[in-house]
């Protein structure tokens, strides 16, 4: 037999006890006795140290399994977690049967919950936390339950809750009965804040942890998959359903996740994103595919996924367009957004870029890259005429730039300002044939104050004809000594 | 009627022999001038005969070649680089990069520059860092001198040989890009017979140009109909003016990219090489003459620099020295 379990932390100088298990009630020890006192009580103690990031974790994934029921869940505090199921009670078959499933579930998993349901959150919060088997509260049956309660089941805080057991105010029904004026000046507007919303007057909506998902699509599991194959089955399945509400909409979807809910409570999420509206069932099916090769061994169906939710999370307006005979250019640009949507959905976001010119004098700031977007931008900058006509231009770039400026050994420059006569970049010694420069390009000085050094730029060809280009930083003469550095090949 | 069949298959057998020797394409022949006195009773059948040409190529006709404008490469390669297929171009060393990608940037604009209303995109994709390792694709330059304008490029990064394959085969099939760049370093054992066949056999598909850029690489076999070896050549000097051919150059300086080309795999085997110089102006390769430069000791030099070591297919390949240099160790010249 395991013994008596106690959860301790460190409250100033002493280890304390933050909570304990049945068998540790039963010996009378109660949360907030010193750890060394219990140990002198009870010599067969398991004590274990509070990780309050671990607790987090562990109610974020309850709320993720919670999600099963609804998609408004909402964590509440350390311990608690709120469910909205407006509208979904009829698909577990009434509120006290939903009730009894979420908890009877919950207790499988070994948690001892206690819930409730009532129409306004502040009446769930109270019945859940105060009664022992919490249970439902009828429409309009808020203000009998809470009468009885402590001040405490208003959700308030402490300091307040003992001034106003200081006036002799103990229970909920004490300031219901209360003239509100009074109250709210003495003890501030939240409070009653709270009453009006435990009794309804007051709307209180559960802000959702996760953003709700425009359409979704799901499919209970009686017996649990886990190849790979069948989710990717199950997901073109649950897309095609998704394309007919889709196209009822008249949109597409931009943003796709799909839930994998695991038997033992663990949920996994893959998510996709499309570069146009998307609707297509296939489609969907090969970013899944795509995503699901990706992430490979990562999905872990344990004892099987026994639930697969596929969500819309952000939709755009997708027209029903006519096909010409010829497939035309519209069906190449849709052809490359699946395509660039594929590649970033196996090997990530970064994987498919498009540059973009930018109207600086700086070479590396020159150009940017950017995801690649459907359409392709245009050049962004007006400002960067010069830059568009390349005619003209008249200062030679390089074909490729590298992209950090390598440091080059240069032994001595023929003349000070001068390009060198040979260097030592990557280890080889390269003789300069003929240099073209300097051309001098200045730091930014609006964008990077004071600490850049303006640059001089040679484009060099060596004994074989490969052409550098390459800069000096600093001068000659100077205290520190100039830097060269290799900037760009095929200059 | 047999015996005229007969007689013009000799013929064809005849022109053949004669473009083998004269290292023609065998397939790209000129159909005889139609004579009614050689061929009696043939003549209605086939008018017009006169100026056809056959182009026998699994079934594709059409304008599949891209001439290189430089005859001295463009007659081995039976008229230039075919363009519905994928072609190999090689570089020695990873320090060419620059002078490789020069050239497969000026085939790309020549092949841009064959449909001005196409506005598909060029992809080139970078496999293991190689963009890291030999610069990325420099748009102001390429714009400048090749004409292809930033939108019209899209860049892929892989981190590895099997992504950049993946990638490339997915794009290669796809005719929603007007061709592609894959730009390998070294000889990856992955980039075999067998996947470069599936890349050459996709883009054939497509009918249109895949690059393969090998830098730092030796020759393997592949699947590609062309290989094309470039090596950088002293570029020759500015003109100051266009209208005197050559008075006017600018001495000591450096006039346009030039690239020595060689063509160590074509459907002819005909080994040649030229030395080709790219026109900012004409957007085109022309020939350039050597020995243009006078005195100044600027010929030939020899090569003084590290040759890097090629990483082979053997058990345990030689480790490249001076190669691969943008990693995280420091090299021994930093210290």
């Amino acid at each position: 037999m395991r013994p008596p379990l106690l959860v301790s932390h460190r409250d100033g100088q002493a280890q304390r006890i933050l909570a304990i298990d049945e068998r540790a009630g039963a010996l009378g020890l109660k949360p907030g006795l010193g750890v060394a006192d219990a140990r002198a009580m009870h010599s067969c103690l398991d004590v274990v140290e509070a990780d309050p990031v671990a607790d987090r974790r562990c109610l974020e994934s309850l709320a993720d399994w919670c999600d099963r029921y609804t998609p408004l869940t909402a964590l509440d505090g350390d311990d608690g977690l709120f469910l909205d199921i407006t509208g979904c009670t009829h698909l577990f078959g009434g509120e006290e049967a939903m009730l009894r499933d979420v908890l009877a579930r919950l207790r499988r998993q070994g948690f001892d919950t206690r819930g409730a349901v009532a129409s306004t959150v502040g009446a769930a919060w109270a019945a859940a936390r105060f009664f022992p088997d919490g249970g439902l509260v009828e429409p309009g049956g808020e203000a009998r339950l809470i009468g009885p309660l402590p001040l405490a089941a208003l959700r308030i805080e402490p300091a307040i809750c003992l001034r106003l057991e200081g006036v002799g105010l103990r229970k909920i029904g004490d300031i219901m009965k209360a003239p509100r004026a009074p109250l709210a000046r003495r003890f501030g507007a939240a409070l009653l804040v709270r009453l009006d919303q435990a009794l309804g007057a007051v709307e209180e909506a559960v802000s959702p942890r996760l953003p709700v998902a425009d359409l979704s699509v799901e499919r209970i599991l009686a017996e649990p998959i886990s190849l790979v194959d069948d989710i990717e089955k199950l997901s073109a399945a649950l897309a095609r359903v998704l394309s007919t509400d889709l196209e009822r909409r008249g949109e597409g979807a931009r943003r796709l996740q799909l839930s994998l809910f695991r038997l033992d409570g663990g949920v996994q999420r893959l998510e996709v994103g499309a570069s146009q509206p998307l609707r297509d069932p296939d489609f969907v099916a090969r970013l899944f595919h795509e995503k699901l090769v990706a992430v490979g061994e990562a999905i872990d169906p344990g004892y099987g996924f026994e639930l697969v939710r596929l969500s819309v999370l952000g939709t755009a307006p997708l027209a029903e367009e006519q096909a010409d005979f010829a497939g035309g250019s519209e069906r190449s640009v849709a052809d490359l957004a699946l395509l660039a949507d594929r590649l970033r959905a196996r090997l990530g976001d970064a994987i498919l870029e498009q540059p973009v010119m930018v109207a600086s004098h700086l070479p590396e700031r020159a150009q940017r890259s950017e995801p690649f977007s459907v359409p392709i931008p245009a050049a962004r900058d007006v400002e960067n005429g010069h830059m568009q006509s390349s005619r003209s231009n008249p200062a030679e770039r390089p074909v490729r730039l590298l992209p950090r400026p390598e440091p080059v050994d240069v032994a001595a420059a023929e003349v000070p300002e001068g390009p060198p006569a040979s260097f030592r970049w990557r280890r080889a010694l390269h003789r300069v044939m003929r240099a073209e420069g300097p051309e001098r390009i200045a730091p930014e000085w609006w964008r990077q104050p004071a600490k850049a050094e303006s640059r001089d730029y040679f484009r060099v060809e060596d004994e074989a004809g490969r052409r550098y280009w390459l800069y000096r930083e600093g001068f000659y003469g100077t205290a520190s000594a100039p830097r060269w550095y290799m900037h760009g090949l095929g200059a | 009627m047999a015996q005229a069949a007969l007689a013009r298959e000799g013929l064809f057998a005849l022109r053949r022999e004669i473009a083998r020797i004269e290292g023609r394409l065998a397939e790209r022949l000129e159909l005889p001038v139609f004579d009614p006195r050689s061929i009696p009773g043939e003549g209605k059948a086939v008018p017009n005969a006169g100026d056809a040409m056959v182009v026998r190529r699994s079934g594709i006709a059409g304008p599949a070649l891209l001439p290189l404008g430089v005859p001295a490469l463009d007659d081995p390669l039976g008229g230039g680089v075919p363009l519905a297929a994928m072609t190999e171009i090689h570089g020695a060393q990873m320090r060419d990069a620059g002078a490789v990608a020069g050239f497969a940037l000026g085939l790309a604009a020549l092949a841009l520059k064959q449909a001005p209303a196409d506005d598909r995109p060029v992809l080139w994709i970078s496999a293991a860092g190689m963009f890291a390792e030999a610069g990325e694709p420099y748009m102001p330059g390429i714009l400048a001198r090749y004409g292809i304008p930033a939108e019209r490029m899209l860049l892929c990064r892989a981190q590895r040989i099997e992504q950049a394959l993946w990638v490339a085969e997915e794009a290669a099939a796809l005719p929603a890009l007007a061709l592609m760049l894959l730009e390998v370093g070294g000889t990856p054992k992955k980039l075999d017979l067998t996947a470069t066949r599936r890349l050459h056999r996709r883009a054939q598909i497509a009918g249109r140009p895949l690059f393969l850029l090998r830098q730092s690489a030796v020759a393997e076999p592949t699947a590609a109909p062309v290989r094309l070896e470039v090596s950088p050549a002293p570029a020759g000097e500015r003109q100051l003016l266009q209208s005197l051919p050559d008075a006017a150059l600018l001495e000591g300086s450096i006039g346009p990219p030039a690239v020595k080309v060689a063509i160590t795999r074509s459907r002819t085997n005909m080994p040649a090489s030229a030395t080709l110089e790219w026109s900012d102006d004409a957007r085109a390769f022309r020939a350039r003459e050597p020995a243009i430069r006078g005195s100044g000791g600027v010929g030939r030099a020899a090569d003084h620099g590290t040759v890097a070591a090629f990483s082979q297919d053997r058990p345990h390949p030689a480790a490249e020295v001076g190669a691969r240099l943008a990693s995280n160790r420091k090299p021994s010249w930093a210290a």
